[in-house]
């Protein structure tokens, strides 16, 4: 693997068995990505884009590939490999925000840190106050998710994905439940992170996002494929 | 430490685990009340039996055994034995002098004789005598007995001072406008015989205030025609020597008469004005003495005053047992000392057959077990059988191990057809109680089953942020012993509330009060009424809950009021259960056995669910609505 290159995919494919039914959702993917690069990946409903998001952070295995980011390859990798993985090399964000209900704004973020392979609970607290006032949530960290709006749900949420540093940013149509305004200021906050040199890999369905970003790739057919240029 | 964190956080923010607290506590607090009251019971039993009989009993009944003070003398020659006494054990009749109505109830009674001072070193006598001063009810009674007898003599040692006071006391409107100096003169030109019956009147105020109204000389007199007046202790010295003035006298079970209740509140109440107080009111006491080949003889009566009345716990003891001066047992039973005639000219006297006893009851020093007691008392028996033998009438003297119905048994042997099964109870109902456990874990289980359900996606969440199957095992595991903790701690509160109350729980019960039912209902109104208000319309579920618990309040203040008007319930009943309060100290050791038991329940419980939680696919939980 190049110095260049962060994360890198080989073959992966991935098929759901239900009852009787066995369902192919992805078929010899392969992808590459730069340090520092905004990665988008395109595709339909449906498409298989979030199950390859979830193959390339850990939180899902492949029926076939390799993955690897870094030094550290993890096809095939026992759970206590991919606890690890997630917990210190990538950070997910979520369409639904997905916090836990009963944490305030600032326990949440700083909630990876306090699993075995983060940051830990004190580096950990004055990372995510840092990340929180970045965003904007200062005068939010001892306010519930039900307290909050969705943009400040997702603030929060991409806070607590950068708490342990990763070195990719995994997300899963980050704006697909807000407005296009709340949307946009979204988009803004990743912007900025990755000129700051972050590395983040996107799936939407959502052209105007993907253009935002460095490098398209489209999911179709349960295979990857580059788009040069988008219209 | 997020582990920590979510298992307070889930703990404070849901009733669900308050479900699972209350269960543990109630399962923990029923076992504590129903071991505690029968481990309690079963110490009573032990206790009230070591009080009774001291640690050995030397039993030969109906025959008895002659020479009891030289094996007396033999045992307490031995410094492992504290004191040794001489009882005999045998059945009567006592006929009740009940002062109201015609009534002359007869009562079939337990008869020990017994030597008061020795009894009371072997077992806890002294301690049980119930009554140590005069029953207040029953003062003016003897007061006024005592001034029928007296009466003449108390009135002419009165001074005038003293017929001034009593004149003050029992004429106030004649005596309101004059003075001392004005009554003196008067009570010393009159010659007025009205005293006596004006000293039974202040008598109705008890003894103190005739004692203030008249001098100390007519006191005296008083005081001599029945001393327990002037002192209070006399009741319980006459007790401590079945005397009075001398005369022979009886001491019965707190319940052989029915002259005492139980009040509500587990006191003793004096149900008939304190009868057997008065002189006039002695107790016929009736035997039927055997012969020495066996059948009745001619029945024996004796009449004697009762002077105290004792209270062993042990209900049935005490409502059959009484207790009367061993030299008059012994006459009334023909086992006293007797002349020993020729079988073939009964005429002819040929020697002396002592007197008997058919019980020595033994307690060894402190440090001796009853067991150990009763192997040095087989010991000195037979020392005693050799001793005896060459007394004359000694060769009636039963031999140890020959002679069928000589017993040397400690007391838990004499009453182990009454301790045994006590213990197989206890054992059985630990055992089945012990299901109950099953039953909080199987609860547990299907609450944290629940817990785990509406916790998915936070398990997905968890997962993804790189949480280990262990730490989401962990959660579930604190969240256990949290609820087990918790939930045993408040069933110990709740089962040494209850138990140490059961008394006054069994006795609101005996007799309720109308306001607990009438409370209930109106409660059960009032949350019906918040149910309405909540629900306004808009929601079932807090309409349901408001009739539910309504339904539920109601039939509890309908079932308290129908208590109230049936008049109570005795759900112990002194007369099945042997004692006349139900016990009431926790088994500290099974209570805490039972919270540990809970405590472990619990977290075994909690680990399926957890491990249910643990294997719960990530992917599939963050998509989990």
């Amino acid at each position: 693997m190049s110095d260049t290159i962060l994360l890198q995919a080989q073959g992966l494919a991935k098929t759901y068995h239900l009852d009787r039914v066995d369902v192919p959702v992805l078929d010899d993917c392969s992808l590459s990505v730069d340090k520092g690069e905004w990665l988008a990946i395109l595709g339909a409903s449906g498409s298989g884009k979030s199950t390859l998001l979830h193959l390339l952070g850990g939180l899902d295995t492949a029926d076939t590939g390799s993955i690897q980011i870094g030094e550290t390859s993890f096809g095939g990798a026992p759970p206590s490999v991919l606890d690890r993985i997630r917990a210190s090399r990538v950070g997910f964000v979520f369409q639904l925000y997905h916090l836990l209900p009963e944490l305030t704004v600032l326990e949440n973020a700083m909630l990876p840190a306090t699993v075995p392979s983060g940051v830990g609970a004190v580096s950990g607290r004055s990372r995510a106050i840092e990340l929180l006032e970045r965003f904007g949530l200062q005068d939010r960290l001892h306010h519930r998710p039900r307290e909050l709006s969705g943009g400040e749900r997702q603030r929060t949420a991409l806070a607590r994905a950068l708490v342990n540093d990763p070195d990719v940013l995994l997300a899963d149509e980050p704006t697909g439940n807000l407005d296009a305004k709340t949307g946009e200021a979204i988009l803004d906050v990743l912007a900025d992170l990755h000129r700051d040199g972050l590395t983040m890999v996107i799936v939407t369905h959502d052209h105007a996002i993907a253009r935002r970003a460095d490098r398209v790739l489209t999911l179709h057919g349960r295979r990857l494929q580059e788009v040069p240029e988008l219209s | 430490m997020y582990q920590l964190q979510l298992t307070r956080r889930y703990l404070t923010s849901r009733l669900t685990p308050l479900l699972a607290v209350a269960a543990v506590a109630l399962c923990v607090a029923l076992v504590i009340v129903v071991v505690s009251v029968m481990t309690g019971f079963l110490n009573m039993v032990l206790a009230s039996g070591r009080t009774l009989m001291g640690d050995v009993v030397i039993s030969n009944p109906v025959r008895g055994f002659p020479h009891y003070d030289l094996l007396i003398e033999t045992l307490e020659g031995d410094d492992r034995v504290l004191a040794a006494t001489p009882v005999i054990d045998t059945f009567g009749s006592v006929r009740m002098p009940y002062p109201d109505g015609d009534s002359k109830d007869s009562a079939n009674v337990q008869i020990w004789g017994i030597e008061p001072e020795s009894f009371s070193a072997v077992t806890g006598y002294s301690d049980t005598l119930h009554w140590d001063s005069l029953p207040e009810s029953a003062a003016p009674h003897v007061l006024r007995d005592a001034l029928s007898t007296a009466g003449p003599e108390v009135a002419n040692a009165l001074d005038d001072e003293s017929k001034v006071r009593l004149l003050r006391a029992t004429a106030a409107e004649e005596t309101n406008d004059k003075s001392d100096d004005e009554l003196m003169t008067f009570v010393a030109a009159t010659q007025h015989d009205g005293w006596e019956i004006r000293m039974r009147i202040v008598a109705l105020d008890g003894p103190d205030a005739l004692k203030a109204a008249v001098n100390p000389e007519a006191w005296q007199l008083i005081v001599e025609a029945d001393p327990r007046l002037g002192s209070a202790a006399q009741v319980q010295r006459e007790g401590l020597t079945l005397t009075r003035d001398g005369r022979a006298a009886m001491v019965m079970g707190l319940h052989v008469s029915k002259a005492n209740d139980r009040g509500p509140d587990g006191e003793t109440v004096i149900a008939r004005d304190g009868w057997w107080w008065m002189p006039r009111f002695d107790v016929t006491v009736s035997m039927l003495p055997i012969a020495a080949r066996g059948g009745f003889l001619e029945p024996e009566n004796i009449s004697l005053p009762v002077v105290n009345e004792f209270q062993s716990g042990v209900y049935l003891v005490d409502q059959t047992r009484v207790l009367m001066p061993l030299d008059v047992v012994q006459s009334l039973t023909h086992l006293d000392e007797a002349d020993r005639v020729d079988p073939d000219d009964p005429l002819t006297v040929i020697g002396t057959d002592p007197a008997r006893v058919t019980m020595v009851l033994v307690r060894g020093v402190e440090g001796v077990t009853p067991t150990e007691l009763r192997e040095i008392t087989r010991e000195l028996w037979r020392r005693f059988e050799h001793a005896a033998a060459a007394l004359e009438g000694g060769t009636d003297v039963p031999i140890l191990d020959l002679s069928p119905g000589l017993g040397i048994k400690t007391w838990e042997q004499q009453n182990a057809s009454f301790i045994g099964p006590v213990e197989k109870e206890r054992e059985m109902m630990r055992t089945l109680f012990s299901i109950i456990y099953l039953v909080c874990g199987a609860l547990i289980v299907a609450i944290f089953w629940a817990i785990v359900y509406e916790k998915t996606r936070d398990i997905g969440i968890l997962r993804s942020v790189g949480a280990p199957r262990s730490g989401i095992v962990t959660i579930f595991l604190l969240y256990g012993l949290v609820v087990g903790v918790l939930g045993s701690f408040t069933g110990l509160v709740l089962g040494w509330g209850i138990t140490s109350n059961v008394n006054v729980i069994h006795d609101a019960l005996a007799a309720p009060p109308q306001w607990p039912g009438f409370a209930c209902i109106a409660a059960g109104i009032g949350l019906l009424a918040l149910g309405v208000r909540i629900g306004r319309g808009r929601r079932l579920l807090p309409v349901l809950l408001g009739v539910y618990a309504f339904v539920a309040c109601a039939a509890a203040g309908g079932g308290l009021l129908m208590l109230h008007a049936a008049g109570g319930i005795q759900i112990w009943d002194p007369s099945v259960y042997y004692f006349d309060t139900v016990p009431n100290t926790v088994d500290w050791n099974a209570a805490l056995l039972t919270a540990l038991a809970a405590v472990v329940v619990s977290v075994v419980a909690a680990s399926i669910p957890a491990a249910h939680a643990a294997d719960i696919d990530p992917v599939r939980a963050l998509r989990y609505e």
